[in-house]
Order: structure tokens, then C-alpha cells, then sequence
């Protein structure tokens, strides 16, 4: 990317290298760090696949990185975090922020008290569709917003460790829908209110669904959709933004950019993903973050960006649990928690 | 809806020509009456009548609802070319088989118990009623006279609806577990006022768009309504003068089953955009997902003389076609003796979608989960 020749020396060291671990490794390479990495599992694997140096303890890894980038299960976020900021490092933290709201204020307080940056990679702030979205809401190309859809949804996380286990990786909310929870607070502000419904059933294929409903302090109201669905099904997305005077549409669907048609006797080819035709989000999210983390500016997502998310999420669960609208501005503070 | 309906009625209309005159037992031809003109659907209406080989009589009583520049009454009839009478007392006397209520959502209480007091059969524009006590009231003076009561759903009528119910009867989408309907358009601010006042409209989009996709979900699923919870707003549109209702709002609907679904209901398309605004309902279940868009169908394009808006031209089945056809099936079969139930979307869901929004409005003013079970 165009930062490259201003980053020489620039070390990341990554902790975790399981499934996200590729496209942060591209995104590294990209801003042209040397990548050092510490896993539990597949750090072999990584440093071999991705040319970078394996390191045997986390604690070496914060010596020998000027950056920490986490990119582990969910549950252990928050202490990977709150060490490497004790240690005197900035910290790039994978999405969630921490697995609870309490965690996340506790990672946010950290970094204050530690005065290091704190990065919670949200990467759909930098997927390009939503970036336009969202760059056309804050120059007022709407007016101002009053009704905003989102939808998300991916194949049943089914028979894939932490990430299919709701009380490590926070279920369908924490880590699906938490991206559009992210994108109606970026687009639309505060929230006053959130109430959730969820639902599971489990024949012939399990699936989940969630729907989340955010009353914003400015007035605007949101819906988030959370969908984990049928086995081989695409991944999906959509949104709708309403202002005052205008409408934006988008459905990952309609990208028909690449569109191959033959003979019934030849075997299906993949086409292109819409992020493959679109651009790397990560990249531009890891170059966004280092710019920020060079220059001291602020980057498209906040610490404190990073807390709310993760209280979104789980404001909702709690009144999908209760049935009930939650106060988020109480729940935020902790008082609910 | 009411423009596209307007126009794929006027599409429609050359080939529908005769299709809806069936073979008569009773000689004489059957007398459909409209009541009131408050509600846009009922040019439309009169027009799919007329070609349906029915005698049909117009009245439009008052225009208390309306702005100075709407056209009502006898103008409009004339427009229309319809026989107009000024009162309801003389529109009975013609002894209609039936009426379509097209009066303002707080009047379809007292015009269909009038219907039903003349024994005379009823198709009644949506909302059924704007309380559910009204809505059960109706029933009741519709059964008690037995006559029949028909919800204007038209949308029910589209050929994506009844391929979705079979998919659905099918076990295809296996256990239902969410939805999320659309139904946005424009602020409904040009063809008559009263959509925007609560005294005449009973409330803003949450009346005026909960119930369509509110009976795609029963009539799809067969499930029934056990919570609502809503939100509203009135950011959009608060400009224009006499918005005295909600302009946005998000419903959501638990289900007797375990269903979740959610209902965008908000008047969000903007003012100047190349089409009304629509209809989408996707559900998902334990064995797929499926989506229906009954207005997707259109070709587009850019009009170099109109700015730059776009082209919309809107094809497919004319639905309110469809509901007509059905309504008017129905009162032939009743006046040939056969024992026809109330024809779907009946008078029943008429009163679930009623519930749906009265429970929407308490939810949004109190700011609380309400049970449908709650309501009087």
C-alpha cells in the first residue's frame, strides 16, 4: 500500500493464528511489517506460510514487536490485551473487543491509565460499500437519519470449536451481528435502547436467527438481523439507510461484477467473492490503524468504539433474555452488568 | 401502493376485459357499490368493477378529510364514469349484493356494520379497523348478518405470495425461526391528506404498513401473533404541514410457534424517487431461506428528461385484479345458494393485523413489549 516506504523497521506481533490469521497476514505484508507470531495452535504453519518469525512465549513477543495484534478466541482477548498494554504496547485487538462489557470497560480503562492505543478491528468500517455509506450519511447527503436496516448472514458456525461454543465466542450477536451493531452506531450515533429477540432451532439443520432493534439518543431507530443459516449457503449482507432526504439501498447480492455461465458438463468454478472484486477491507483496515498509530491522529474506530459494540451485543442478549427493552445508557455504565 | 396499483390497473384493464363475468345462474347482473372515494384505491377499484361486467354505483358522501385540491365526489365519479349518488341512504336503496369500503380508516367500523345491517356483503379497504374492537365488532355484525367480510390485502394475490405458500405447505424452509418484512414508500401526502392525521388514519405508517406484510406472515406461516414490540419516529417528513403521525417505525412480532419477525413499516422512500416504494418479505427457516419481492418486477432506466431520475416501469399481475375476482367469486357463489366461507384475507385476519398494530402503537407509546393478549 502507499505507507509502505514510510514504515521501515516496523514489527507486528501477532498472537493467534487461526482462521482470521490470513487476511491479517496479507494486511500486514501489505503495509510492509516484518511479522513475528505466537499461537498456541498453527504458529508453524503461519510463519511458514506467511514468512514470519515464531516466538515461543507471548511475553518474548511483546519484547521483540513495536505493535500487538490479537487475533485469538474471543475469551481471551481481554488478558492478551491488558498484558500487552501493561508491557508498554499498542495493541490492534481482533473483534470483539473482549468477551463482556465489563472486560471491554476494563481494556478501555487500561489503555487510558497505560496512555497506550487501543485498536478494535471492526473491519466492515473499511469494506468499502459501507465506508461510501457512511462517508454520504456524515456529509449529509440524507439528512438526518431516521430508519436503518441491516443484515447479516453466514452458514451455522457448526463443529468449529470456540466459535461455535455462545459461551466463549458470545453467540450470534457478539460475533456476527456486532458488525452491524457497529455500523448503526457509526452511522447513526448514540444509542438510548435496545431490544433483542433470538432464535434457534435445530431440524433438519440448526440455525439461529436475531433481531436487534436500537433506538438511537437522535431519534433514529435501527434493525440489525443476525442469521446463521443452512449448510454451503452464501454469505450475505445488506443495509438500508433513511434520512430526511434520501434513501441508500445495498444487497451484497446484487454484485453481479463476475458472472460465468457453462456447459452443464464442466465443474462448478468459485466465482470471485464480493471482497475479492471490492478490495481487501483488512488491508485498508491495518493501514488505517498504522497511520493512526504513526501520526497519533485518531482512526476509524475508537477503544471507546470498541466498548460500546461489545455492550451492544450484549444489552441484547440480556433482553433477549428478559423480553424486555434495555436503557443502554445505564447498562453501559455497568450498573446492569 | 396506491400508485403502481393504479397503473397495472390501467395496464391490465384491455385484457381483462370479460374474464370476470363467469357464467351467472342469476340472470340479473350483481350490483357492487363503492363507499366513499377518501381512499386512492377506489378509482381503481371502480375501474376493475366496471370491467368485470358488474353494475356498480358510486357514492362519496362528504369530503370533511380532504384538501381543497382533491378530487372527490361527484367530480371524481364522473371522472371515473360511474353512476354517483350523494348519500349511503340511497346507495342501499339501490340494493347492492356488496360494497368496497373505501372510507377513511375510522369509518370502516360504522360503514361496514351499516353494510352488514343491510345484509349486503363486504370487501373493506386495510386496515381492517384501526382497534381491535372495532375490527371484532365487524366480525360480529358481518356474521350475525351473514354476510361476508373480505380484507383489501392485495398483495396476498401476488403470483410470488402463492408460490411461496405452496414452498412453504411443502415443509421446504423447515421450521420457521425469523423474518423481516418491507413495506416503505412514499409519505402518502399527495392523494389525500387524511393518511396523516390519527383522527381520520388511526396513526401513521405503523398503520398504514404493518398490515400488509403482517398478513403474509399469517396467511404464510398460519402462525399467530403472541407479542409485539415498536419503535417510531417522525424525522422524515416532519417538514411538510399536517404530519401529525409517526413516519417511521420498526415492529417486531413474536408468534405463537416461535417465530421472531420484524416489520419495517416506515413511509422512507423519498420524494422523488421513480417508484412508490414496495414489498419484501424474507424468511428463513431450518432447511433455507426465502425472499419475495411481489413489486420487483419492472424495467429500469436513466431519463435524460427528467434529470436524471430514474426509469421504473412496473409489469406483472395486477393483485388488486386478483382480490376483486375473488371477493366477486364469492358473492356469486353466495347468491347461487353454495355455502362459500369468508374468502381470504378475511374479516379474521383483518383483526389479527388490527392487533398487530393497536399493540404496536401501545408498545411505541409506552415504550414496552405488549402481548396480544393484553388488548380488549
Amino acid at each position: 500500500m502507499t505507507q509502505k516506504s514510510e514504515m521501515p523497521g516496523l514489527t507486528v506481533g501477532l498472537v493467534g493464528a487461526g482462521g482470521i490469521s490470513p487476511a491479517h497476514a496479507a494486511a500486514w505484508k501489505a503495509v510492509g511489517a516484518a511479522m513475528r507470531v505466537y499461537s498456541l495452535e498453527g504458529a508453524d504453519r503461519f510463519a511458514d506460510t506467511h514468512g514470519a518469525t515464531r516466538v515461543d512465549s507471548f511475553d518474548e513477543l511483546i519484547a521483540t514487536s513495536d505493535l500487538i495484534c490479537v487475533i485469538t478466541p474471543t475469551p481471551s482477548h481481554a488478558a492478551l490485551v491488558e498484558r500487552a498494554l501493561r508491557a508498554g504496547k499498542d495493541v490492534v485487538c481482533e473483534k470483539p473487543l473482549a468477551r463482556t462489557t465489563d472486560d471491554a470497560r476494563h481494556l478501555v480503562g487500561v489503555a487510558a491509565e497505560t496512555g497506550r492505543r487501543l485498536f478494535p478491528a471492526h473491519v466492515v468500517r473499511w469494506f468499502p460499500q459501507y465506508a461510501a455509506a457512511q462517508q454520504t450519511v456524515a456529509a449529509g447527503g440524507l439528512g438526518d437519519l431516521a430508519v436503518l436496516r441491516f443484515t447479516r448472514a453466514v452458514p451455522y458456525p457448526f463443529d468449529r470449536g470456540w466459535y461455535s461454543d455462545p459461551v466463549q465466542s458470545g453467540g450470534i450477536t457478539m460475533d456476527l451481528m456486532i458488525h452491524d451493531l457497529d455500523e448503526a452506531l457509526w452511522m447513526a450515533g448514540p444509542v438510548a435502547t435496545v431490544y433483542a429477540q433470538r432464535r434457534t432451532a435445530s431440524e433438519p439443520h440448526p440455525t439461529e436467527t436475531a433481531h436487534v432493534v436500537l433506538t438511537h439518543t437522535s431519534g433514529a431507530i435501527s434493525h440489525c438481523r443476525g442469521l446463521w443459516t443452512v449448510p454451503k449457503a452464501p454469505f450475505w449482507y445488506t443495509f438500508s439507510v433513511s434520512g430526511t432526504t434520501g434513501q441508500l439501498r445495498y444487497d451484497s447480492r446484487d454484485e453481479v461484477g463476475y458472472t460465468l455461465t457453462t456447459s452443464p458438463d464442466d465443474p462448478p468454478r468459485p466465482s470471485p467473492s464480493t471482497v475479492a472484486l471490492a478490495g481487501d477491507p483488512y488491508s485498508a483496515e491495518i493501514a488505517d490503524f498504522v497511520r493512526a498509530w504513526r501520526t497519533g491522529e485518531p482512526a476509524k474506530v475508537s477503544a471507546e468504539d470498541g466498548l460500546v459494540a461489545v455492550a451492544l451485543a450484549e444489552a441484547a442478549e440480556l433482553s433477549a433474555e428478559t423480553g424486555a427493552p434495555v436503557d443502554f445508557p445505564t447498562f453501559l455504565k455497568g450498573s446492569q452488568a | 401502493m396506491t400508485q403502481t396499483q393504479q397503473q397495472t390497473t390501467r395496464q391490465a384493464d384491455e385484457q381483462e376485459s370479460t374474464s370476470m363475468q363467469g357464467d351467472h345462474t342469476d340472470q340479473r347482473r350483481l350490483k357492487v357499490a363503492v363507499m366513499s372515494f377518501a381512499h386512492p384505491h377506489a378509482a381503481g377499484y371502480v375501474h376493475l368493477l366496471q370491467q368485470a361486467g358488474v353494475d356498480v354505483l358510486a357514492c362519496d358522501p362528504d369530503r370533511v378529510s380532504s384538501a381543497d385540491h382533491e378530487v372527490r365526489g361527484a367530480d371524481l365519479a364522473a371522472q371515473l364514469g360511474v353512476a354517483h349518488v350523494d348519500t349511503y341512504e340511497e346507495l342501499f336503496a339501490w340494493a347492492p349484493d356488496a360494497v368496497v369500503i373505501c372510507s377513511e380508516n375510522t369509518r370502516h367500523r360504522q360503514d361496514t356494520e351499516l353494510a352488514a345491517a343491510h345484509g349486503v356483503h363486504v370487501l373493506c379497504e386495510k386496515p381492517l379497523a384501526v382497534t381491535a374492537a372495532d375490527a371484532r365488532a365487524m366480525i360480529d355484525a358481518c356474521e350475525r348478518a351473514g354476510v361476508l367480510l373480505m380484507t383489501a390485502y392485495p398483495v396476498h394475490f401476488s403470483p410470488a405470495v402463492t408460490a411461496a405458500k405452496q414452498a412453504i405447505a411443502e415443509g421446504t424452509l423447515g421450521q420457521l425461526i425469523g423474518a423481516v418484512g418491507t413495506n416503505n414508500g412514499y409519505c402518502p401526502v399527495g392523494a389525500r391528506r387524511w393518511f396523516l392525521n390519527p383522527e381520520w388514519s388511526g396513526g401513521g405508517a405503523l398503520v398504514d404498513h404493518t398490515v400488509h406484510v403482517a398478513e403474509l406472515l399469517d396467511w404464510l406461516t398460519g402462525d399467530r401473533p403472541a407479542s409485539v414490540h415498536a419503535v417510531k419516529n417522525q424525522i422524515m417528513h416532519a417538514d411538510l404541514d399536517g404530519v401529525l403521525c409517526e413516519t417511521g417505525g420498526l415492529v417486531t412480532i413474536t408468534y405463537e410457534q416461535g417465530l421472531v419477525a420484524t416489520i419495517d413499516c416506515s413511509w422512507s422512500v423519498p420524494k422523488g424517487a421513480p417508484t412508490w416504494g414496495g414489498v419484501t418479505l424474507e424468511l428463513a427457516g431450518t432447511n433455507g431461506v426465502l425472499e419475495i419481492n411481489p413489486f420487483a418486477q419492472r424495467v429500469g432506466g436513466w431519463d435524460g428528461n427528467a434529470g436524471g431520475r430514474d426509469f421504473w416501469l412496473p409489469y406483472g399481475a395486477n393483485l388488486d385484479d386478483g382480490l376483486l375476482r375473488t371477493f366477486i367469486d364469492a358473492v356469486q357463489a353466495r347468491r347461487a345458494g353454495e355455502a362459500v366461507e369468508w374468502p381470504s384475507p378475511d374479516g379474521h385476519v383483518g383483526l389479527r393485523t388490527a392487533q398487530i398494530v393497536e399493540a404496536a402503537q401501545v408498545s411505541a407509546r409506552k415504550h414496552r413489549v405488549v402481548q396480544i393478549s393484553e388488548l380488549a
